[in-house]
């Protein structure tokens, strides 16, 4: 049987330590190994820091809610903000065997999240912009 | 899914955008989204049929209103519907007695421009309860819920009833169930969400318990929440230069919300003004900037 937690606070960076404890305290009442929720936190830090920095720009910021839904084998995460629409891009993912002078500025973080998570789905329509993502684990 | 950032600013529509609506395609596609525009090219009947769904019955039934005829015992029309074929927007409102002016219950929706649906107006009033003509300034203007004029004399009496800034009458106490019947109506419609942009510090606390998240200004509700605190400059800023920024208002969600009518955001260079509101449909956000508050 699946357990859901949320929370909403408002798009500022103040808000990443609370969305890291959030999870820290999620993943206690569940067991879940120290690995996995330090990827989890990674990759939440990663996604709400591109809402802030970029989704809510030039906007007064508004909210970002933070679900997690705990599944026998697996963790999913959805992130739902009301800013602006990231828009699919065939860019490639950053070279990160190049040289430190060769990297392009930026695109890490979503490196980062695609290196840590299994699944990700990204939607947007009227309620929201939705990032879903699935950590895999064993029990 | 995106693979580096690239924003789009412009959000997409909503629903498609239509002139009209016939019968046969409303019963087609279920989970297309219908504008109010389209809705309302519908014949009357149908229409109606739809749009009762907006007015809870327990409402009515305060007021000996028939929820099915909209009449009073009487036969008199207590209910009035404006949703004319080629208009974005419907207006919804319920008086008692027999002047339609003195209305206890108005409700306006508008598609916006994405077609998504804007709640523009929800008033909801105890027709029992005293007036208090905060919405005419002394020389009679409209004062616009106290956004373009203000009648002072008027503000302070409402505010030592009880009131809280932009109403006239103490209100029904019908939000939530108010709320559950427009969720209902956005569901008919496929509709997903609805947005609106609250009056004021109260009515934003209020949408908060609704269910409501910030589209715009979550970060400015949590602003006025630190400041308020004792040692802040909204906190400081209640120094009893006016009836409205009074040292003990800190505490409750109305206080505040009259200070901040009165203008105690310039303190911190902040408007009330460009907030945004959303309620996904059979979804609670949970927000709480104003935690353990008393309104």
């Amino acid at each position: 049987m699946s357990q859901r937690f949320q929370i909403t606070r408002a798009a500022e960076l103040e808000s990443l330590q609370v969305f890291r404890d959030f999870i820290a305290e999620c993943c206690a009442r569940h067991a879940i190994p120290n690995e996995i929720v330090f990827d989890l936190k990674l990759a939440v830090d990663e996604a709400c820091t591109n809402i802030i920095q970029h989704g809510y720009r030039g906007m007064d910021p508004g909210s970002i809610i933070l679900a997690l839904r705990f599944e026998p084998d697996r963790i999913l995460v959805q992130i739902t903000d009301f800013g602006h629409v990231f828009e699919p891009d065939d860019a490639p993912m950053p070279d990160v065997t190049a040289a430190l002078e060769e990297r392009e500025v930026g695109g890490l973080g979503l490196f980062l999240i695609y290196q840590t998570m299994d699944n990700i789905d990204y939607q947007a329509s009227d309620d929201g912009n939705t990032l879903t993502f699935t950590k895999l684990y064993r029990a | 899914m995106f693979k580096r950032l690239r924003l789009s600013l412009e959000p997409k529509k909503t629903a498609p955008t239509a002139e009209g609506i016939s019968i046969s395609q409303f019963i087609g596609d279920a989970s297309l989204p219908v504008t109010l525009k389209a809705l309302n090219s519908l014949p009357i009947n149908p229409k109606m049929r739809l749009y009762r769904t907006l007015i809870p019955i327990q409402v009515l039934a305060a007021f000996d209103i028939n929820p099915r005829t909209w009449q009073n015992p009487d036969k008199q029309p207590q209910v009035r519907l404006l949703a004319e074929e080629g208009s974005d927007r419907v207006k919804i409102s319920a008086w008692q007695g027999d002047n339609p002016e003195n209305e206890f219950f108005y409700l306006e929706l508008a598609d916006n421009p994405y077609n998504g649906i804007d709640l523009n107006f929800l008033v909801a009033n105890d027709p029992a309860s005293p007036k208090f003509h905060t919405d005419l300034d002394d020389q009679g203007r409209a004062t616009l819920f106290g956004t373009v004029h203000r009648n002072l004399s008027e503000e302070e009496r409402a505010m030592r009833a009880g009131l809280a800034p932009g109403q006239v009458r103490e209100g029904l106490r019908c939000s939530q169930i108010v709320f559950t019947h427009i969720e209902t109506f956005l569901t008919l419609l496929a509709h997903h969400a609805i947005t609106l942009e609250p009056l004021t510090y109260a009515s934003a606390w209020i949408f908060e318990r609704r269910g409501f998240a910030y589209a715009r200004g979550h970060q400015l509700m949590d602003s006025i929440q630190r400041e308020f605190q004792p040692g802040g400059e909204l906190h400081k800023a209640l120094d009893g230069s006016t009836a409205f920024r009074q040292p003990e208002q800190w505490k409750t969600v109305r206080g505040r919300a009259w200070a901040i009518h009165d203008g105690i955001l310039d303190v911190i260079d902040r408007k009330w003004d460009n907030l945004k509101m959303i309620k996904q449909v059979g979804r609670q956000a949970g927000v709480n900037t104003c935690p353990d508050a008393q309104y």
